[in-house]
């Protein structure tokens, strides 16, 4: 008789958290998986890196939210801020609609669309940590005033006609991937690399998690969270360039309704909304996991009011199955 | 601080004499509030520009109010504003039917209420000046038509509709009109039907890339908004397709289709004819707000010819829209050529 040891239950232990680490993975795999069997023309290369390519904003705008959720907070502001960016930065360098009178070239449009994302994040910050003032007010304040903002810049007009450097970054194709794909999984390389392997994203964790622990322990919790939205307000400005490149222009109604999807898949990538837990590679799969269920919508031919219903779906079922994965942690030790 | 009567007195004298010295436009005929739906379209925005130039043109006092593609928003604008008793309204609704409570207090409150581009018939009307949306689908139908013809011998072929929101009752109206059209003159053709939600236009071109994969030889895009069209042209010049090799058109007559026009990528764009729509309400305005009654029959607005009817819901004048193509993108009266019409109103006596 073989007696019961305790390894394989370590192992399975090891098991279970790794795949509730890593659930929106394995959903989005199983999602891809019927996706291929049951939709035809689904199952090709072209429509996994239209997939990953329409994840960029999204998936942008959701890095920089992350990085507030963590910290405990929330930052509304980046639908505007990206849209705004991408008006500024069409209006700085197309050829018809701008509402300047002088163009800039490609890349000084990138410095100075990312130094407005770092202004609105700067203003977000001063009012949240300086003044106290409570994060969704203040960016909900900044969502609605940066919009319009880009309708005073734009008159209301589309701009378009970028040049084509400015296009080129949109439209190239590195080792058979869209730039734009390079970029975004660069951007969460680097970006996951600094949440979980720097000082600054250690911190973030902790004054997400209790921010008076760390405030007593020294750490400078101000300073975190003007880093913190700061940032969130350059990646968001980024996603804006970004989009203004693919698109050739803005419109005044660009981007809307991202700010939505980017919290859903925050959400659905395992980021509690109490602040101190997550990981940008959950974030990054649950917004492929959109994309995907966006894409299989497209090619279905299904209504597209079928998206919103989905993403409401996958929104709570995300919420049902953390409260699932805290108790099972707990349960486990 | 306390005022004395003295200073309450020159308070008041001075505001007396302020509202004397305002300027005979801003108060002369009366108040009009152009109720716009949004202001994230350039349509929308040229239409709002229009409304205030012509109508102050006349000398009335003209405010808009923008509901924010909110229709719950814009009905309790309305009945916001019937407290405030304008002597006029135009309404440019979100949801069609949605404001029609509104439109009946406003009504039964003394207050004239016109209505701009987008039909309402489950109510009443001083006067309607549509281009009609249906209408405009059906112009798009005949061109859709034609452009198949021309490249394939006969009308056939695949065409890719993209729709703005489908939430919204104007692009649902543009997709009938077109549909009916193409159901009766171009049977064979076979329409796929994709919507760019809150006519967001990387969601245009989302579905435009995605289809581009798993449908083979599209013909003909359509898009229900020209600035849907700036993803698509973008998309088609990164995939190496040359001007014209696949068909692109769109409706409202935007600047942006006019260029794709220009430069080769788009065909035709159904415009509609905001200028002569605003020009039609105001040449009627003053028999309007007299209460005189609106005679039938055909007029000229800004040199097109428009119908006055007697219809269930009033008055009402169409405007008829245009087809542009590379033969006419020039013509100054499109309103894409932003170029004001600047005339005066041809006001009916």
């Amino acid at each position: 008789m073989i007696a019961a040891t305790p390894a394989p239950s370590a192992r399975r232990i090891r098991l279970v958290k790794l795949l509730l680490d890593h659930l929106v993975w394995f959903i989005l795999a199983v999602i891809l998986l019927i996706c291929s069997l049951s939709i035809e023309h689904f199952f090709q290369v072209g429509i996994f890196i239209n997939i990953a390519q329409h994840a960029t904003y999204v998936g942008l705008l959701s890095l920089g939210l992350a990085f507030c959720v963590i910290a405990g907070h929330m930052d509304l502001s980046i639908e505007s801020v990206m849209a705004f960016a991408a008006m500024l930065a069409a209006g700085l360098t197309a050829a018809r609609g701008s509402p300047f009178a002088f163009q800039v070239n490609t890349w000084v449009s990138l410095l100075l669309v990312l130094g407005f994302g770092a202004l609105a994040g700067l203003f977000n910050a001063i009012l949240i940590v300086k003044f106290r003032l409570n994060a969704f007010v203040v960016t909900l304040a900044a969502y609605i005033a940066i919009r319009g903002l880009g309708l005073i810049l734009t008159g209301g007009r589309s701009i378009y006609g970028l040049p084509p450097d400015f296009r080129a970054v949109a439209n190239t194709d590195l080792f058979g991937l869209p730039m734009l794909v390079w970029i975004t999984i660069v951007t969460y390389l680097a970006f996951g690399q600094i949440l979980k392997g720097s000082l600054f994203g250690r911190r973030v964790y902790l004054v997400g998690g209790n921010p008076v622990a760390p405030f007593r322990a020294g750490i400078d919790v101000e300073r975190v969270l003007f880093g913190v939205f700061i940032l969130s307000g350059v990646i968001a400005a980024f996603a804006g360039w970004l989009l203004a490149a693919r698109t050739n222009g803005a419109t005044p109604n660009l981007g809307v309704g991202m700010l939505f999807e980017a919290f859903a898949a925050v959400v659905i990538g395992g980021v509690s909304l109490r602040g101190g837990i997550g990981q940008l590679s959950g974030v990054f799969a649950g917004v492929l996991l959109l994309s995907t269920i966006d894409t299989a919508i497209n090619v279905m031919g299904l209504d597209a009011s079928y998206m919103q219903v989905i993403r409401g779906g996958l929104m709570l079922i995300a919420v049902l199955l953390d409260g699932v994965k805290t108790e099972i942690a707990k349960r486990l030790g | 601080m306390r005022l004395s009567r003295r200073d309450v007195g020159i308070l008041l004298s001075a505001a007396a004499a302020l509202a004397a010295a305002r300027p005979a436009s801003a108060q002369g005929k009366g108040k009009i509030v152009y109720m716009i739906p949004t202001l994230l379209d350039e349509f929308q925005t040229e239409s709002q520009k229009a409304v205030e130039s012509v109508f102050s043109s006349l000398g009335y006092e003209v405010t808009s109010v923008d509901a924010q593609n909110d229709a719950a928003r814009q009905l309790s604008q309305l009945e916001d504003l019937i407290n405030t008793k304008p002597d006029a309204v135009i309404i440019n609704a979100v949801a069609f039917d949605t404001i029609v409570p509104g439109i009946e207090k406003a009504r039964e409150a003394g207050i004239k209420v016109l209505n701009f581009d987008r039909l309402i018939t489950s109510t009443q009307f001083e006067l309607t000046s549509v281009a009609g949306t249906v209408e405009i689908g059906e112009i798009a139908g005949n061109e859709a038509t034609r452009l198949l013809t021309e490249r394939h011998g006969s009308p056939k072929g695949k065409v890719l509709q993209i729709l703005g929101d489908p939430g919204d009752a104007y692009t649902l109206d543009i997709q009938k009109g077109f549909e009916a059209v193409m159901a009766e003159k171009a049977p064979e053709v076979e329409i796929i039907s994709k919507a760019a939600l809150l006519w967001e236009p990387t969601n245009a071109g989302r579905a435009f890339e995605d289809q581009l994969l798993v449908t083979q030889d599209i013909d003909l895009v359509f898009c229900h908004a020209a600035h849907l069209t700036v993803p698509i042209v973008s998309i088609m010049e990164s995939k190496g397709m040359k001007p014209g090799e696949m068909m692109l058109m769109a409706s409202n007559g935007a600047p942006v289709g006019l260029d794709n026009i220009r430069a080769g990528w788009q065909q035709v764009e159904v415009e509609q004819p905001t200028y002569a729509q605003v020009y039609g309400l105001a040449m009627f305005i003053d028999k309007i707000i007299a209460g005189e009654e609106l005679q039938t029959g055909s007029y000229k607005v800004l040199g097109l010819d428009a119908t006055l009817t007697n219809e269930d819901w009033g008055p009402n004048l169409k405007i008829p829209g245009a087809a542009i193509t590379k033969d006419n993108v020039d013509d100054p009266r499109f309103w894409g050529n932003l170029k004001f019409p600047n005339v005066p109103v041809d006001v009916v006596k």
